[in-house]
């Protein structure tokens, strides 16, 4: 069980998605930019453009480097490009959500959360 | 079966009576979050579809680089209490550890009344209050109070007024009335913009009721899944650790079987 230390600071929701996604979240208020010099964003928009290696480097900036993020909300589709990394955390925080994007509807065969389910119930 | 084993099987069972309840409201809130989602999707669409022109695309390019969350988590003990998580005063409940996930507005306080007080202050009424003050603690002020109309046009003398009575009050060391307090505030910080503005002044009705469902998905739904997330896990590890028990005990008993027999058929033998 983590510690009451581990989260009284996390304070932020972080978002990798695709600009329809980033652009739903960030008009609820959940854009967050650090002062400078160090300008940290706590969301990315992924492209046609954007790389793994990008959103590798930033889901583990969010989940190991930032100790202020609470919740990453990640596309599903983008989560599938790093499934490994996605499968393979194991923290309790921040907490990782997987969410549907316009283009790729929520797939309950890949969240997750319910494939701990299905190990758990020994699938 | 031993006794450990059916008590282990027993906590298996009513964990797993639990965890399948919290699965239930997590596939539930998944399909809310699907349609909230979907009705963002289709208002960001709409507002793109009657966008003004000059606007390409309501998205990343209007962003503000200096964005300040409005929405932050707080994660907490079950309780939802702040100050028993402060003081370590947690239930006997195992389960009141597990943290759980709200979203706030940011900054907490709305502080609705600062305006109004600042504005008060501003207004012929508070400097009418103010002036009677001044003439009671200092002399010398009774002709400039006396002679200046509270409700005088001319601001230049009302601003030297008011500084004056600001220097009397501190050079009698007197606790400074309430008006002259929130005079003597820094003007309240700027708050965090509302991120609809990002896109101009006059947003299309499509981008507000996205923004509209958006906040539903973010201050309802998400933080909930979070939490759900959470305590779904921990259960997980307790089921394990009491499987690994009941597996344990059962070995054990099976042994002891083993040697049961075994003393048995050396009777047998003797007889």
């Amino acid at each position: 069980m983590a510690s009451q230390a581990d989260f009284r600071d996390r304070q932020f929701l972080a978002v990798i998605g695709d600009e329809d996604s980033v652009t739903g979240l960030l008009l609820a208020g959940i854009g967050h930019v650090t002062p400078p010099p160090d300008n940290q964003k706590n969301f990315l928009v992924v492209d046609a453009k954007t790389d793994n290696a990008t959103i590798e480097a930033t889901f583990e900036r969010f989940t190991t480097e930032r100790k202020d993020i609470g919740i990453v909300l990640i596309n599903q589709h983008i989560a599938d490009r790093i499934r490994h990394r996605i499968d393979t955390y194991t923290q309790a925080f921040p907490s990782i959500l997987e969410i549907p994007s316009k283009d790729h509807p929520y797939d309950p065969e890949k969240d997750s959360v319910l494939r701990r389910v299905r190990r758990l119930f020994g699938e | 079966m031993s006794n450990q084993a059916s008590a282990a099987t027993e906590t298996i069972d009513l964990l797993l009576e639990h965890y399948l309840a919290l699965l239930d409201e997590y596939t539930t809130l998944r399909g809310t979050l699907n349609t909230v989602q979907a009705d963002i999707f289709h208002s960001l669409a709409r507002a793109n579809f009657s966008a003004e022109r000059g606007i390409r695309y309501y998205g990343q390019d209007y962003y503000d680089e200096r964005m300040q969350a409005i929405r932050r988590i707080q994660i907490g003990p079950k309780d939802g209490k702040a100050e028993a998580e402060a003081e370590g005063k947690g239930d006997t409940d195992p389960g009141a550890n597990r943290p759980v996930f709200t979203v706030r507005t940011y900054p907490p306080s709305a502080s609705g009344s600062e305006p109004d007080t600042v504005s008060r202050t501003s207004d012929g009424s508070g400097s009418g209050t103010e002036s009677k003050e001044a003439e009671k603690s200092v002399p010398d002020a009774d002709a400039k109070s006396g002679g200046v109309n509270p409700s005088a046009t001319d601001d230049s003398s009302g601003s030297v007024d008011e500084k004056q009575k600001k220097e009397q009050g501190q050079e009698k060391g007197e606790e400074p009335g309430p008006t002259s307090e929130e005079e003597q505030k820094p003007r309240p910080k700027d708050k965090p913009t509302d991120p609809l503005r990002w896109f101009g002044i006059l947003t299309p009705l499509a981008l507000r009721q996205a923004q509209g469902h958006a906040i539903k998905a973010v201050e309802e739904i998400i933080p909930r899944l979070a939490t759900l997330n959470v305590e779904m896990a921990a259960i997980e590890v307790e089921v394990r650790r009491a499987r690994k028990r009941r597996a344990k005990a059962e070995k054990a008993e099976e042994k002891r079987v083993a040697e049961l027999a075994d003393q048995m058929g050396h009777v047998d033998v003797s007889a």
